[in-house]
């Protein structure tokens, strides 16, 4: 029982960073309604720039800065260069999809030329471990929680109580109509781009304290679990994605240590293609059409 | 010199062979597969463990024959259509669009990371070695003669592949599927089988993945993970991207383009210091500008698949169902709605 209650504890953490970057991706999705296959490189991007920053001696928050800055700025790079021009030309989700594929590649092959292909160091000292109740954390996990608990509650005021959020669930619903209401579709997807790789540029971050190495090809392995996420709890549905990205996290951590750690990623992929295949719309299909559904 | 036109034509030929499968997949039946790395990847370890003989300790892996390798490599082809029907039956039923790539992907990855990590299977990360110049001692082949022959066996291999490949693709089979890829409905309401005419496209298409990479393992003499990633796919639709997605010529051309050209162009690229993998990270760098400006600006490629021509005169007359408006936009039925 206690063995349990540790790994559930560990769990937490990875679900904490799974659900962050699940949540951008589903944002990326809903605006634009396209399967961005360069998502893992926003948390790559952002696991740099926190790698950079700490070897000019900046501390936690600058680091964390430094990612999220880096996420939101090559998301919106990406979208402002290759998503919203190929959403203009009324280029349908598949074909975009293919071209995330390509810009994936860019990205991660550009950072093999910057930084080499090998694996590179984030460590911060991780400071004792605490006893909390039943778990056993080290500070920097407790970070890493807190921290992802903060940025979607945050997320969540923003989507459901201000106008930007309100234009934001307006274009996710129908993109045609809030053009036609008076909402610069392009402008708000554009900075709910941002805010995605806001999100994002952060789990890299956290990602990488919590792993303790990265390399160029970090972001797309752990992409592939946050699709599992993102998919198990509907596509474009920010509540549905979090509660998905919980359990795949918690999920992965008791396969890991109770079966195998090798195959992870497998067990990752068969969940997905369970779910597919029996809930395509996810687990959670609720009545209301919203992003927070 | 020669030797470097001998090895690059090789290559060439093999990837040509990959790409004329993977096209009937995409280019004819408009389904964007990420699996199809795995088939070739399939192909190449079966082709290995079917000829290399008994695993001596340490290595482990299944088999261990000692078969001729045109036997190995048509058995290696058998065992990917098999994976492919399974795959297939599977992901075909009612998934399309990018749900079916995502599927596929994963199916990708599970296959590489059993390769990679159950040792009895290929022997783990290590892979499987030893299959030095297939034939060569059968044909009494010295080393200096042997890539020649090496090079004719692939390109005659091509040669049959391409026959068979036009004839199909003119046949009732050919264009039925390419009626399937522009609308669905359409062709459902024709009477067509769009499950069981899409999974024999898969399985047709990942037979010559499978025989591609039977081919390479036989170039390469050992397969490891290391020598694939899934993402290579990749690769293979920026060619058949840039040559004409659906037209048996514009593949062709791609794998001229992409891989000759994009290796020649590269070649002369400086050594960076301490960047041992700076010219393949630069090329796959292009590959992916490439792929995401043919999409934008050019996606029916540099030599478009024809429009077919209605030739029957009682007819109305006009273009057939096979008219190409935007090769690339499948049609992107919801899941479960087919």
């Amino acid at each position: 029982m206690h063995q349990a209650l540790l790994t559930l504890g560990f769990g937490l953490v990875g679900a904490a960073i799974l659900s962050l970057s699940a949540l951008a991706f589903t944002l990326e999705y809903s605006v634009t309604n396209v399967a961005n296959l360069s998502h893992g490189e926003i948390l790559t991007v952002g696991a740099y720039c926190a790698y950079l920053v700490q070897q000019h001696g900046g501390g936690v928050i600058l680091s964390g800065l430094a990612a999220s800055a880096g996420g939101g700025a090559l998301a919106l790079a990406v979208h402002n260069g290759v998503i919203d021009r190929f959403v203009r030309k009324g280029i349908g989700g598949l074909p975009t999809f293919i071209a995330t594929l390509g810009v994936s590649l860019v990205i991660q092959n550009i950072l093999v030329i910057i930084f080499g292909a090998s694996n590179l160091g984030y460590s911060v000292p991780p400071g004792a471990p605490r006893t909390i109740g039943p778990f056993l954390w080290t500070d920097t996990e407790i970070q890493i929680m807190v921290s992802a608990v903060a940025i979607t509650a945050l997320l969540y005021v923003i989507i459901q109580h201000t106008r930007f959020g309100k234009s934001l669930r307006a274009v996710s619903q129908n993109r045609s109509l809030a053009s036609v209401s008076g909402i610069n579709a392009h402008r708000v997807a554009a900075l709910t781009w941002l805010l995605a790789g806001v999100i994002g540029g952060y789990a890299g971050f956290i990602l990488a304290e919590s792993i303790g190495t990265f390399s160029p090809y970090s972001g797309f392995t752990f992409f592939l679990i946050t699709l599992t996420a993102a998919v198990a709890g509907g596509l474009g549905k920010a509540l549905g994605t979090l509660v998905g990205g919980v359990i795949v996290g918690i999920g992965l951590e008791f396969f890991g240590g109770y079966l195998s750690a090798s195959y992870n990623l497998a067990f990752a992929f068969a969940i997905l293609s369970v779910v597919i295949l029996v809930r395509p719309r996810g687990l959670f299909v609720g009545g209301r059409r919203s992003i927070f559904e | 010199m020669i030797d470097y036109i001998v090895s690059i034509l090789t290559e060439g030929a093999i990837f040509a062979i990959m790409a004329l499968g993977l096209n009937i997949i995409w280019g004819w039946s408009g389904d964007f597969d990420l699996a199809f790395y795995g088939y070739v990847a399939l192909g190449a370890y079966m082709t290995l463990v079917l000829t290399v003989g008994p695993a001596t300790s340490p290595t482990e892996y299944i088999l261990g024959l000692s078969l001729p390798f045109p036997v190995a490599v048509i058995i290696a082809m058998l065992s990917t259509m098999t994976l492919a029907l399974i795959v297939g039956s599977i992901a075909l039923r009612h998934l399309r669009g990018i749900y079916f790539s995502i599927v596929t992907l994963g199916a990708v990855y599970v296959l590489y990371i059993f390769a990679g990590q159950f040792v009895p299977l290929f022997n783990g990360f290590n892979g499987v070695s030893g299959l030095f110049d297939p034939m060569g001692d059968v044909l009494g082949l010295g080393f200096t003669a042997y890539p020649y022959f090496y090079l004719a066996l692939c390109l005659v291999v091509l040669a049959v592949v391409v026959l068979v490949v036009t004839r199909l693709s003119g046949s009732r089979f050919g264009l039925a599927l390419r009626s399937l890829r522009e609308d669905e409905r359409a062709a459902a309401a024709f009477g067509r089988d769009i499950y069981v005419m899409k999974l024999k496209a898969y399985v047709i298409g990942a037979a010559l993945g499978g025989l591609g990479g039977g081919l390479f393992v036989g170039y390469l003499s050992a397969f490891n993970t290391s020598a694939w990633s899934p993402v290579e796919t990749i690769t293979l639709y920026a060619a058949i991207l840039v040559g004409g997605r659906g037209s048996t010529r514009g593949v062709l051309l791609g794998i001229v383009v992409m891989y000759m050209g994009l290796q020649e162009a590269t070649r002369y690229l400086p050594e960076v210091a301490g960047h041992a993998s700076f010219a393949p990270a630069f090329r796959l760098i292009l590959t992916g500008i490439v792929l995401v400006l043919f999409i934008r600006f050019r996606p029916q490629g540099i030599l478009p698949e024809r429009r077919l021509r209605d030739k029957d005169i009682s007819g109305t007359g006009g273009t057939a169902s096979v008219a190409v408006e935007s090769p690339i936009t499948g049609p992107a039925l919801d899941p479960g709605a087919a």
